[in-house]
C-alpha cells in the first residue's frame, strides 16, 4: 500500500475505454459498479463534441435476477446490440470490482434483429486488477486489430502507411495525427489508417494494405505494430516525431521503407525547415546565453519526455537535469533511451516522489503533466504542461509532433525562458525588515518559499529595496 | 529620441518628459530600452511620461510646466527632470527653456532641456546623441569644485611629480587625496561598469572620486579645475566638451576595453591624476591568462556592422588578440575624440562611417566572415543568410570593461562559435 497525492494513470478499464471510444463502430459495455460510470461524463467534458460516448454500463449489483433493470450481463449485451445496430464490434471491459468478483462472462452475442448479422464480441481475458491504463490500452488495441484480421487485402499499389497515435483524451491528439499526415502527404505517402483515433472498424481490417507502420505514440501502438510486424512482415518506424531532427529522421525512414527518392524527401524536409519548422531557427536566433546552464526537468509518459528530451538537449542545447516516466512497465526501454541525453533518468509513479526528485534537481524549467504544476510553482520556475495527462482541453488542438509541433515548442520555450530571463538577477539581495521576517515565520513551512517570493516580487514592483511588514501582508492578501 | 527608455532605466531618480506629438510618444513607447533583437518591448517605464501635443491646438505657455509639476508630484524620489523637446515641439511654439525654468522654480529641482534634434557636430540621428547630451546636462549639474580644494590638492600633486614614482608606489593606496580626483564619465550601458573601472584604477593607486551619472543625481561628484575626467564611452563627445569647458582635464586615451585598452587607460589616467604606475605587469599576466581563449579566436574573421559605437574598441582588442577584423562600421565617428583608438586599430582596418546597409550586407556575403557583430536591424536578415551574428549589446550587457571584461568578451565569442558548431553538426 502507498499513500499517494494523485495518480498518473487510470485503471485498466479506463485505458480500454479510451481505445474503444477512439474507434468508430466499436461499442463498449463496461461491467462495473454503478458508481464507476464516469467515463461518459469525462468524454462529454473532455472531448466537447456534443457526441455521446459509445459506452454502456452494465452495473454490478446484488439481488434477484428476475428484475428487468440492467445488471444481467447477457441481457445487457443483447441490449447493446439491439440499441446500437450499426455497431460492428462490442467489447466487454470490466472494472476492477467486476474482476475481483470473479463472475463468468459470456462469449457470444445475439444477432441483430432482422439482419442475421452478429457483431463481433471482443473480451479481454488478460484483464486483471491492478493493471494500469496504458498497458491495458496497448493490449486492447492489439486484440481489436487481431479480431478484424480475417480478410487479407492486397498491399496498396502506391506507398501508404498506418499511423499509430495517441487515443482520445490527449488534448491535442487529433492535431498530432493531422500534422503527421500532412508531412507524409508532402513526401508522397498516403495514410492508410489512423489508429486508434479516427479509425473505424473497417480500417482495422485493412491495415495490411499499408507498406509500413509509423508509431507516433509508442505507449499504445507498441504491441499492435509488433503483431503486424511478426504476422505480416510490416516494418515499423518508432522514432518519436518530436523536434525537427526527430521528424526528419521519421520522414527519411518512411521514405526508405516506401522506396521513395531520398533526394526528393530531403527537398521536402528542407522546404519544411525553411517555412514551418521554427525550432532550429529559434535555436539559432536566440543568443547562446539563453540556454547556457539552463536546466530542465521533464516528466511524463514515454514518447513525450523522450522526444522532448532529445529535442531540447540536442537541438536547443538545454541541460536535461532530470527526465522521468510514470510508465513503470516500460522502465528498461525508457532508461535506455533517456540515458542518451540525461544523467537523471528515473521511473516513478508517485507524484510526491516525482516532485521531490524534480525539486532536488533544481531545474530552471519544468515540463510535465498537470500534476507537476505544483512543484514548478513552489520552485518558482516556469512550467509547461506538455506531457499527458494534462488538464486543459483546448478547442484548437496544437500539435507537438512534426515540424508545426516544433514551432509550437519554440513558442512555448520562448515565452517560458524569456519570462525568467527578464527577472532581475538580484533575487537574493532583497532585504527583509525584522517585522516582515516575523510575519513570514508564521506562514506554514511548505508555503513559505512561495510567500517570500511573492513579497519580494511585490516589493520590486513598488520600487522598494526591502520587504517591509506592510508589503508582505499586502502580497499575502 | 531612441534612447529615452534606456536612459530612464539607467539613470535612477530622473523624470523624463517627452514633449511632442503622438508620433514621438509612439516611437518612444515602441522602442525597447536595449534594442537587442531578442528582447520584447519592455514594460512602460513610469519615469517616462509623454506630453502629447495637439497640432491643431497648441497649449498655452506654462501649461506644460504645470502638468509636469503635477506628474512629478506623483513620483517619489525624483531628483532631476529632463524635458525632451524636439523639433515638433519647437514648431508648435513650445518654449522648452521657459517651461523648464518654470518647472525648476516650482519643484525646486534641476530641470534640463534636451533637444534630440539639435544640430549635432556629426550628422545622423542616433540614440547615443541623446545620451551624450543628457550626460552633458548632468556634467553641468555637477557641483563646482571649490578653489580651496584645488589649492589643497594641487601641492601634493606637484610633489608627486617631483619625487617621481619611487616614493609614490606603496603610499598611493592608503593616501586617498594624493592625486587629483578622478571622475569617470559614462559607462551607463554596461552594468557595474563604473565600479569595475574604479576597482582597476584603485588597484593602480588612483582613487575615484565619483562617476557621472553615478548612482543618483544627489551624488554627483564635484567637477572643476584640477579634476581629471576619464571617459568610458566612445560617444560622449559633447559631454566631454562640456566638462572641458569647466576646466577639467579630460584624458583622451583608449577606452578601458580589452587588455591593451584597460592597461593604457589605467596608466594614462593615473598619470594625469598624479600617480605613476606601470600596468605592464598586470597587463602581461592578464594577457597570458587569456592565452587559451585567444587561441580559440586566432585567425577568425570578424565583421562589425556598427551599432553602439563600442565597435572600435572591441575591434581594436580583438585584432590585438589575433582575430582578423574585416570591417568596422561606426554609426558616427569623431576622429579627433577617438584618435587614440583609431591609431591603435591601425590603418589596415576599414572603418566605415554611417555605413549603407545594402552595401554592407553585400560585403558580408562576399567575405563570409566567421562572426558578424551586427546591429539590431541587420541581425535577423544576416542570421537568415546563414551568418553567425552577435549583437554588440550582448557584450555590453555582459560587462566589457577592465581585464575581467576582456575575458568576458572572448568567452562570449568562443561560446557563440561553439554553439554554432553544435547546431551545424545536427542532422535535421
Amino acid at each position: 500500500m502507498k499513500l499517494l497525492r494523485g495518480v498518473y494513470e487510470g485503471p485498466q478499464s479506463y485505458g480500454i475505454l479510451r481505445v474503444a471510444a477512439s474507434i468508430r463502430g466499436v461499442h463498449a459495455l463496461l461491467r462495473a459498479l454503478p458508481g464507476e460510470a464516469y467515463f461518459r461524463t469525462l468524454y462529454g467534458t473532455r472531448e466537447r463534441t456534443g457526441e455521446m460516448a459509445p459506452v454502456t454500463l452494465s452495473p454490478l449489483r446484488e439481488g434477484a435476477d428476475d428484475s428487468m433493470a440492467p445488471g444481467n450481463l447477457a441481457r445487457d449485451l443483447s441490449g447493446v446490440v439491439r440499441r446500437h445496430p450499426k455497431t460492428e464490434i462490442v467489447i466487454l471491459a470490466r472494472s476492477e470490482a467486476s474482476l475481483l468478483s470473479r463472475e463468468t462472462i459470456p462469449t457470444t452475442l445475439p444477432e441483430i434483429e432482422g439482419t442475421g448479422r452478429t457483431p463481433r464480441l471482443v473480451t479481454f481475458p488478460w484483464e486483471r486488477p491492478g493493471m494500469s491504463e496504458t498497458e491495458a490500452a496497448e493490449l486492447a488495441l492489439e486484440d481489436l486489430i487481431q479480431a478484424r484480421m480475417q480478410d487479407r487485402p492486397e498491399r496498396s499499389p502506391y506507398p501508404t502507411i498506418n499511423l499509430f497515435g495517441p487515443p482520445i483524451f490527449g488534448p491535442d491528439a487529433a492535431a498530432e495525427y493531422g500534422e503527421a499526415e500532412r508531412l507524409l502527404d508532402m513526401i508522397g505517402v498516403e495514410v492508410n489508417a489512423r489508429v486508434p483515433l479516427g479509425a473505424n472498424t473497417g480500417d482495422l481490417g485493412r491495415l495490411q494494405r499499408a507498406w509500413a507502420n509509423v508509431l507516433l505514440y509508442r505507449e499504445v501502438g507498441e504491441s499492435a505494430t509488433l503483431y503486424l510486424q511478426d504476422e505480416f512482415g510490416m516494418p515499423r518506424v518508432t522514432t518519436p516525431m518530436i523536434g525537427a531532427a526527430g521528424t526528419g529522421a521519421v520522414l527519411r525512414a518512411v521514405g526508405e521503407l516506401c522506396q521513395l527518392d531520398p533526394k526528393s524527401v530531403q527537398r521536402t524536409i528542407w522546404a519544411e525547415l525553411a517555412c514551418t519548422a521554427k525550432l532550429p531557427w529559434y535555436a539559432r536566433l536566440e543568443p547562446p546565453e539563453t540556454f547556457q546552464n539552463r536546466r530542465v526537468a521533464i516528466f511524463g509518459d514515454f514518447t513525450y519526455p523522450l522526444g522532448l528530451g532529445y529535442a531540447l538537449a540536442r537541438e536547443v542545447g538545454l541541460e536535461i537535469i532530470a527526465c522521468g516516466t510514470y510508465l513503470t512497465h516500460l522502465e528498461r526501454d525508457f532508461l535506455f533511451h533517456a540515458n542518451s541525453f540525461t544523467e537523471g533518468a528515473f521511473v516513478e509513479d508517485d507524484p510526491d516522489e516525482v516532485a521531490a526528485r524534480i525539486e532536488a534537481a533544481k531545474p530552471d524549467l519544468v515540463i510535465g503533466t498537470h500534476l507537476e504544476d505544483g512543484v514548478a510553482d513552489s520552485l518558482g520556475v516556469p512550467f509547461l504542461p506538455l506531457c499527458p495527462p494534462v488538464a486543459d482541453k483546448p478547442f484548437v488542438g496544437r500539435p507537438l509532433m512534426g515540424y508545426a509541433g516544433s514551432s509550437v515548442l519554440a513558442d512555448e520555450l520562448d515565452s517560458a525562458l524569456r519570462r525568467t530571463s527578464m527577472e532581475p538577477a538580484g533575487e537574493a539581495g532583497m532585504q527583509w525588515t525584522d517585522e516582515a521576517l516575523q510575519e513570514a515565520a508564521a506562514v506554514p513551512l511548505f508555503l513559505r518559499g512561495r510567500a517570500r517570493r511573492l513579497a519580494e516580487e511585490r516589493a520590486r514592483r513598488q520600487g522598494s529595496g526591502e520587504v517591509t511588514r506592510e508589503i508582505f501582508l499586502e502580497s499575502r492578501s | 529620441m531612441h534612447a529615452v527608455n534606456g536612459l530612464a532605466e539607467r539613470l535612477p531618480d530622473v523624470l523624463v518628459v517627452v514633449v511632442g506629438t503622438q508620433a514621438e510618444a509612439h516611437l518612444v513607447q515602441c522602442l525597447p530600452a536595449a534594442p537587442s533583437p531578442n528582447l520584447p518591448p519592455s514594460r512602460l517605464n513610469p519615469r517616462v511620461i509623454f506630453a502629447v501635443l495637439d497640432p491643431d491646438d497648441p497649449p498655452q505657455q506654462g501649461l506644460l510646466a504645470s502638468r509636469t509639476v503635477e506628474s512629478a508630484a506623483g513620483l517619489r524620489g525624483t531628483r532631476l527632470v529632463l524635458l525632451v523637446a524636439g523639433r515638433t515641439a519647437e514648431s508648435l511654439g513650445i518654449d522648452a527653456a521657459f517651461e523648464a525654468r518654470l518647472v525648476a522654480r516650482k519643484l525646486d529641482l534641476p530641470v534640463e532641456v534636451v533637444n534630440p534634434d539639435a544640430p549635432h557636430k556629426v550628422p545622423g540621428i542616433l540614440s547615443t546623441d541623446l545620451e551624450d547630451s543628457v550626460l552633458a546636462a548632468l556634467v553641468n549639474l555637477c557641483p563646482k569644485r571649490r578653489t580651496s580644494d584645488l589649492v589643497e590638492t594641487a601641492s601634493p600633486a606637484k610633489r608627486g611629480g617631483l619625487f617621481g614614482g619611487l616614493l609614490r608606489r606603496g603610499v598611493e593606496a592608503s593616501d586617498s587625496d594624493g592625486g587629483r580626483p578622478v571622475v569617470l564619465l559614462g559607462g551607463t550601458l554596461s552594468p557595474g561598469a563604473a565600479g569595475v573601472v574604479a576597482a582597476e584604477l584603485s588597484r593602480a593607486g588612483v582613487e575615484v572620486a565619483g562617476s557621472v551619472p553615478g548612482s543618483g543625481i544627489g551624488e554627483l561628484p564635484p567637477l572643476g579645475e584640477g579634476t581629471v575626467v576619464a571617459v568610458m564611452d566612445p560617444n560622449l563627445t559633447s559631454a566631454a566638451a562640456v566638462a572641458e569647458k569647466r576646466g577639467v582635464t579630460v584624458v583622451k586615451t583608449l577606452m578601458p576595453v580589452g587588455v591593451d585598452g584597460t592597461a593604457r587607460f589605467v596608466q594614462d589616467v593615473a598619470e594625469e591624476a598624479g600617480s605613476r604606475t606601470s600596468e605592464v605587469v598586470r597587463a602581461r599576466s592578464a594577457w597570458e591568462d587569456l592565452g587559451a581563449l585567444r587561441n580559440r579566436i586566432r585567425g577568425k574573421r570578424i565583421f562589425f556592422t556598427g551599432d553602439t559605437g563600442f565597435e572600435i574598441p572591441l575591434a581594436r582588442f580583438l585584432a590585438d588578440a589575433g582575430a582578423v577584423v574585416l570591417e568596422v562600421g561606426a554609426p558616427q565617428l569623431d576622429r579627433r575624440f577617438l584618435a587614440a583608438e583609431l591609431q591603435a586599430l591601425g590603418p589596415d582596418v576599414d572603418v566605415v562611417v554611417s555605413p549603407d546597409y545594402r552595401g554592407q550586407t553585400n560585403r558580408i556575403d562576399e567575405s563570409r566572415p566567421d562572426v558578424v557583430i551586427s546591429s539590431p536591424g541587420l541581425h535577423l536578415p544576416l542570421v537568415a543568410r546563414g551568418h553567425l551574428c552577435r549583437s554588440p549589446r550582448d557584450f555590453l550587457e555582459a560587462g566589457l570593461y577592465g581585464y575581467g571584461g576582456a575575458r568576458r568578451i572572448l568567452e562570449l565569442l568562443v561560446l557563440t562559435m561553439e554553439r554554432a558548431e553544435t547546431l551545424d553538426s545536427l542532422n535535421l
